[in-house]
């Protein structure tokens, strides 16, 4: 890319920062998307970028044994736990940054980052809202979760018997390193669901831990999940038992605040044979100039005939227009369909972070079992996204789809890279993959890179992928009827993308849609 | 000529049985009409008699002029005699219909021990039948069926027919998708093939083709069986009353 | 870190090995290109499996020091016999004077390389070893590096006009070890046209370049069926420049071979340019071990082009097919109009496909789709035949043949395609029942 690169560096120089006019005005007219339109109206630039000035308790800056012993004992970890991050580490210091991803940045110095952060007020448990940091609080509430679950997730006793208001969903939060609380256990725990965090599972369900922890994602499967395994501070985890549909959706909060703190969280589902869950997962971080890293580990086991749906919508800070700050993503998550027709679903909304490097994967090893990846990913600015799934099909019958969905705007760079794997026993299997990208601008960029390995010929497999940018008649379409460009541009994609919000659960599905917009500020004009 | 006996069918993979014992048999000359209910088995039956995977006999038998047709191959099957017009015909990208036409006759002259066309022959013959079919040139030149339109496709079908000059035509669902001039004239094309050694099978959900391929005999068939055999006029009574009624006095 | 350091080493090691199995020429008009490219390979390296372009293929053939002994395909039936041609003939990679036509053809000028070399003044010079060394990035290619620095012989082809008949260059191989490196040089001149045969299998191992530059408004049809031989190790590298509003096309077609690598590297680099990229692979291990790979990079950096990659893949007996294929949309690049299709059709459950067909672009205004399909013989459509009276395996055949004719409709010369049809027929023939 020496050639393309050095263009693109000129044309860089060459482009001055455009004004751009917000429409003044707004006129909601018939079959236009109203939340579309509201929210390119009330657009700002990111919504979460706000900082809570908690006391924060650090363990010293840099990674080496100590800290890992630290973090197992702050954890209060029994010994082969420590032993097994111990392990990890050592062969983290063996390995190489993987630097095959389309992504550019700079090097990462994993000794200038703190590796254990936790807000000082939760040393003690606080008996009421009263006592509770009320900074805390306000960062609840400012991602928008409810009153009681606020209470829930500070920690204050007694708060699980408060009315609940609105739709149940459970949630667990992750303040920077740990978790700060979860909500609605007493009545998970009637249905025999287990919900918690990883670090209260390692400590009351060390058999499921040790059992399935690595399983999914060994140990030492890539330099960040390697990493994450040796420093994981905390995370969530999900048993649902044989047989049982989990009576709401479960749902953690990702938040990392503290300065210059790296976040490795941990998430281990469970899902025993014929069992189903919804999993929804957030997360935001403060507007900081300087990058953060985010190295998150999520395995995903499904017995016979159980299903589980993983919904996230990312939106980490994706640093400024300049490109500068940021969250740096490296996140390994994977789904082993271990028994016969199980079932995942990956559906994933990617506004946010500097850098993606991200690929839900599915192991497709049960018999007619089945996996699907629905994605959006979004890269304005001078974001960098690279992020895909990958389908290795081992059982008979199987199933995969993926419907990829790229958006690259201002002077962004959106890859989407994929693996489809057919092994010569998983005969009559079959794979259908579309992945369409779309330009807004001539100074972004949409790549494309599929493997395809079929080793069966009684396997179909079908892959299509177009770019082109917003359609000009689309756009003249929105705007002869009152929406100024940029609220076409967002309705567009929301088009664009319709496919795969339709297979986000409800909630969610609303706030990508905003996100989608949010997310687009800017790109046009 | 056909003679169907006792016909059990059910699908390969799941063993769901779909002909539940059909007799039939249909006369030299004759143009006899099954129709009935979605489901019933209509085409089920179609596709077993022309030898599609996927079907397993598991009681019965078949016979064209007596050799029993179960078990040939789909190709054999076609140089015994038998043609099926398909409800929806394949569209093979990259094959000229000429060269899928001339392949086909050629094929079956040789299986029949009798001397291939020559290339000038050959086209001979099918200028003049696709002109009968108001089969333009530009059609004979495309890939096999594709870009037709629906009416074009069964003509395509109708054209095949007259060039392999079956003795057993079975036209499964032949007017589904077609308006009424493009059924009337895929009609035409099959009552000119009508002669006294020749046979069809009508498969049709509806009435209105037998407006225009008359049948001798009509057989409703509900649930894997032929439930009821009469005149015209049996078509005309479902198409009167629908298929409720008759299925009502059966039960 | 030992790690990455040893495998630098071994690579260095497969290098240094491999040039000094070659007896390296010195002087004549290529002779600083040849000094370039020896320093690009040995930064570069030769390839190892770990490289992502060689992640399918390994390259272990090609980096032998000598070649595996192959049993030469003499008797090789010939194809496009009834065709009025200029037929240049190399043997075992040597120029075959006797068995050439004499090479004068209006608008034409032929030469040899091996002989033009001994001047130092050439038009050839400022183009030898030029589009290698650019098509060096993104991806590197050290064999067509190899071959700039090692090639001795070949053929300059520069056209002023319209050629009357076609061009033919014709390879033959007798010697069961014969290691042949030939780089040819294709210069079409403004608004001129050439259609460039390319027929046979040159060695037992054999390392083919040719760089074409095709100037303003000239036309270049490139078609090459590469032989039956089942021995054959070959790689050969197309490079080529496409001029404002020129067109080049280029139609592979493969049967048997051990192991074929053919790569491709296309600038479209004047708007208005058109490329297109074609290849048919048969391959049925019952006759020999078949592993063929596809490595296509096409390379968009003007307004208002087209390209097309249409590649198909037939695969029997533990047969092996790779596509690797790629369309980049350089920034400014507008309105590309950039197709790509890769598709096997895998007639037993031991082939395999491996397949990455990429698209990497930095320009809005383009419209650019990759598909690829892998699977078995349409049942549905063989039923169709079946039921029309057409044997299996006649069934069989046509259905290939009809999966394959995409790739052959981008032979626009109708007698040579019906020529490379006629010669699939009879490969499918001889494989029927």
């Amino acid at each position: 890319m020496r050639k393309g690169s050095e263009h693109m560096k000129i044309e860089r120089e060459n482009t001055m920062a455009q004004g751009h006019d917000t429409a003044a005005e707004l006129e909601v007219r018939e079959g236009v998307d109203r939340e579309t339109v509201e929210t390119v109206q009330n657009m700002g630039a990111y919504k979460y970028g706000w900082e809570t000035e908690i006391e924060m308790e650090f363990a010293p800056m840099g990674v080496n044994e100590d800290i890992v012993r630290l973090i197992s004992e702050k954890n209060g970890e029994p010994q082969w736990m420590t032993d097994w991050r111990l392990a990890a580490f050592a062969r983290w210091k063996e390995m190489e940054e993987p630097r095959w991803a389309m992504l550019n940045y700079p090097e990462i110095d994993y000794q200038s980052q703190y590796y254990y952060a936790k807000p000082k007020s939760m040393a003690e448990k606080p008996k009421s809202l009263e006592e509770v940091d009320p900074k805390l609080l306000a960062t609840y509430e400012k991602l928008g979760i409810p009153l009681k679950e606020q209470m829930i997730l500070a920690g204050v006793e007694g708060a699980e018997n408060a009315p609940a208001e609105g739709r149940k969903v459970a949630v667990d939060a992750v303040f920077d390193s740990v978790s700060v609380g979860t909500t609605f256990k007493e009545e998970l725990k009637k249905a025999g669901v287990i919900f918690c965090s990883i670090s209260e599972a390692i400590r009351e369900h060390p058999d499921l831990v040790r059992k399935y922890l690595g399983s999914v994602v060994p140990q030492s499967d890539n330099f960040f999940a390697t990493l994450n395994s040796a420093v994981f501070s905390d995370g969530s985890f999900v048993y649902i038992p044989p047989n049982t549909r989990c009576p709401m959706e479960l749902s953690t909060y990702f938040r990392i605040n503290a300065e210059n703190t790296g976040q490795f969280e941990r998430t281990l589902i469970i899902a025993d044979k014929g069992s189903y869950v919804s999993y929804l997962e957030g997360c935001t971080a403060p507007k900081r100039d300087t990058a953060q890293l985010h190295a998150a580990v999520v395995e995903i086991v499904i017995l016979e005939d159980a299903e589980v749906k993983y919904s996230t919508v990312q939106n980490w800070f994706p640093g400024d227009e300049e490109g500068k700050g940021g969250i740096y993503n490296f996140v390994t998550k994977r789904a082993d369909c271990r028994g016969d027709r199980a079932k995942v679903m990956w559906t994933q909304v990617e506004t946010g972070s500097a850098i993606t490097w991200k690929y839900p994967s599915c192991i497709l090893r049960g018999e007619a079992s089945q996996g699907e990846f629905y994605s959006i990913a979004i890269a304005n600015n001078m974001q960098q996204a690279d992020t895909g799934t990958k389908m290795i099909h081992l059982g008979k019958n199987s199933r995969s789809r993926i419907v990829s969905k790229g958006i690259s705007a201002g002077r962004a760079q959106n890859t989407y890279r994929g693996l489809v794997t057919m092994h010569p026993k998983a005969k009559n299997s079959r794979n259908y993959t579309q992945c369409d990208s779309l330009l807004i601008g001539d100074r972004c960029g949409a790549h494309t890179v599929p493997y395809i390995e079929v080793k069966n010929n009684s396997s179909r497999v079908e892959h299509e992928a177009t770019t082109s940018k917003v359609d000009d008649d689309q756009l003249f379409y929105c705007r002869s009827r009152g929406m100024d460009e940029e609220e076409a541009v967002a309705l567009v994609v929301n088009g664009f993308c319709r496919e795969v919000l339709q297979a986000l659960p409800m909630e969610f599905a609303m706030e990508a849609q905003s996100l989608v917009a949010i997310s687009l500020e800017g790109s046009v004009g | 000529m056909l003679e169907i006996k006792n016909l059990h069918v059910e699908l390969e993979e799941e063993g769901k049985p779909i002909l539940k014992g059909v007799n039939l048999t249909v006369e030299a000359g004759k143009v006899h009409a099954i129709m009935g209910p979605n489901g019933s088995g209509k085409s089920t039956l179609s596709y077993v008699l022309s030898g599609r995977d996927g079907y397993a006999v598991t009681e019965g038998s078949a016979t064209l002029d007596g050799e029993e047709l179960l078990e040939m191959e789909p190709e054999e099957r076609a140089a015994a005699g038998l043609f099926l017009a398909f409800q929806y015909p394949v569209e093979i990208p990259g094959v000229g219909n000429m060269t899928f036409l001339r392949t086909a006759v050629n094929a079956q002259r040789k299986a029949r021990g009798e001397e291939e066309l020559s290339a000038g022959e050959f086209l001979k013959v099918v200028r003049e039948k696709a002109k009968t079919l108001k089969i333009d040139a530009e059609m004979l030149k495309r890939p096999v069926n594709v870009g037709f339109s629906g009416g074009e496709k069964k003509r395509n079908e109708i054209l095949q027919m007259a060039m392999l000059e079956p003795r057993m035509c079975i036209l499964d669902e032949t007017d589904s998708g077609l308006d009424v001039d493009a059924m009337k004239l895929v009609a035409e094309g099959v009552n000119a093939l009508r002669d006294p050694g020749r046979a069809f099978l009508v498969i049709t959900h509806y009435q209105r083709l037998l407006d225009h391929i008359k049948p001798d005999v009509v057989h409703i068939m509900a649930d894997g069986r032929i439930v009821k055999t009469g005149g015209p006029e049996l078509a005309l009574e479902v198409e009167r009353n629908g298929y409720a009624d008759i299925l009502a006095e059966i039960a | 870190m030992t790690a990455p350091m040893t495998r630098d080493a071994r690579r260095a090691d497969t290098t240094e090995a491999r040039l000094a199995a070659i007896d390296l020429p010195t002087g004549g008009f290529t002779a600083p290109a040849r000094a370039e490219a020896l320093a690009r390979l040995g930064t570069m390296g030769l390839p190892a499996r770990r490289d992502e372009y060689w992640r399918w293929t390994d390259p272990a053939k090609l980096n032998a020091e000598q070649p595996e002994a192959g049993a030469a395909f003499r008797v090789d039936r010939p194809i496009f016999e009834g065709r009025d041609k200029l037929r240049l003939v190399f043997e075992d990679g040597v120029f075959d004077a006797a068995a050439s036509d004499d090479p004068v053809l209006a608008g034409v000028e032929i030469a040899r390389l091996s002989e033009a070399d001994r001047a130092d003044i050439h038009w050839a010079k400022a183009q030898y070893g030029a589009l290698e060394a650019s098509g060096q990035t993104p991806v590197a290619r050290p064999f067509a590096a190899l071959n700039t620095a090692a090639a001795t012989e070949g053929v300059l082809i520069r056209v002023t006009g319209k050629a009357a008949r076609p061009l033919h260059i014709s390879y033959r191989q007798s010697e069961k070890t014969s290691d042949v490196i030939l780089h040819h040089v294709v210069r079409i001149e403004e608004g001129a046209e050439l259609t460039l045969l390319e027929t046979g299998t040159p060695g037992a191992r054999s390392n083919v370049v040719m760089e074409v530059d095709v100037a303003r408004g000239a036309r270049f049809h490139h078609i090459r069926p590469q032989g039956r031989a089942t021995d054959r190790v070959m790689v050969t590298h197309l490079f080529a420049r496409v001029a404002e509003d020129a067109t080049f096309k280029s139609f592979t077609l493969t049967t048997n071979g051990k192991f074929t690598r053919n790569e491709a590297v296309i600038e479209v680099a004047g708007d208005g340019a058109t490329a297109h990229i074609a290849g048919a692979a048969l391959g049925d291990g019952e006759d020999g071990p078949f592993h063929h790979d596809d490595t296509v990079f096409i390379d968009h950096g003007a307004v208002g082009c087209e390209s097309r990659q249409v590649f198909k893949k037939v695969l029997k007996h533990g047969a092996t097919g790779v596509f690797q294929g790629k369309i980049l949309v350089r920034p400014g690049a507008q309105k590309t109009d950039g197709y790509q299709i890769s598709q096997s059709l895998l007639l037993d459950d031991d082939s395999q496909f491996l397949a990455k067909p990429e698209l990497e672009i930095y320009a809005d205004d383009v419209k650019c789709s990759h598909g690829s399909t892998t699977g078995a013989i349409d049942e549905t459509a063989l039923f169709y035949l079946r039921s029309r009276g057409v044997p299996e395996a006649d069934a069989k055949a046509l259905l290939i043949l009809s999966f394959l004719a995409d790739a052959i409709a981008e032979i626009e010369d109708e007698d040579l395609a019906g020529d490379v049809v006629a010669r699939l027929e009879d490969w499918l023939a001889r494989r029927r029942g």
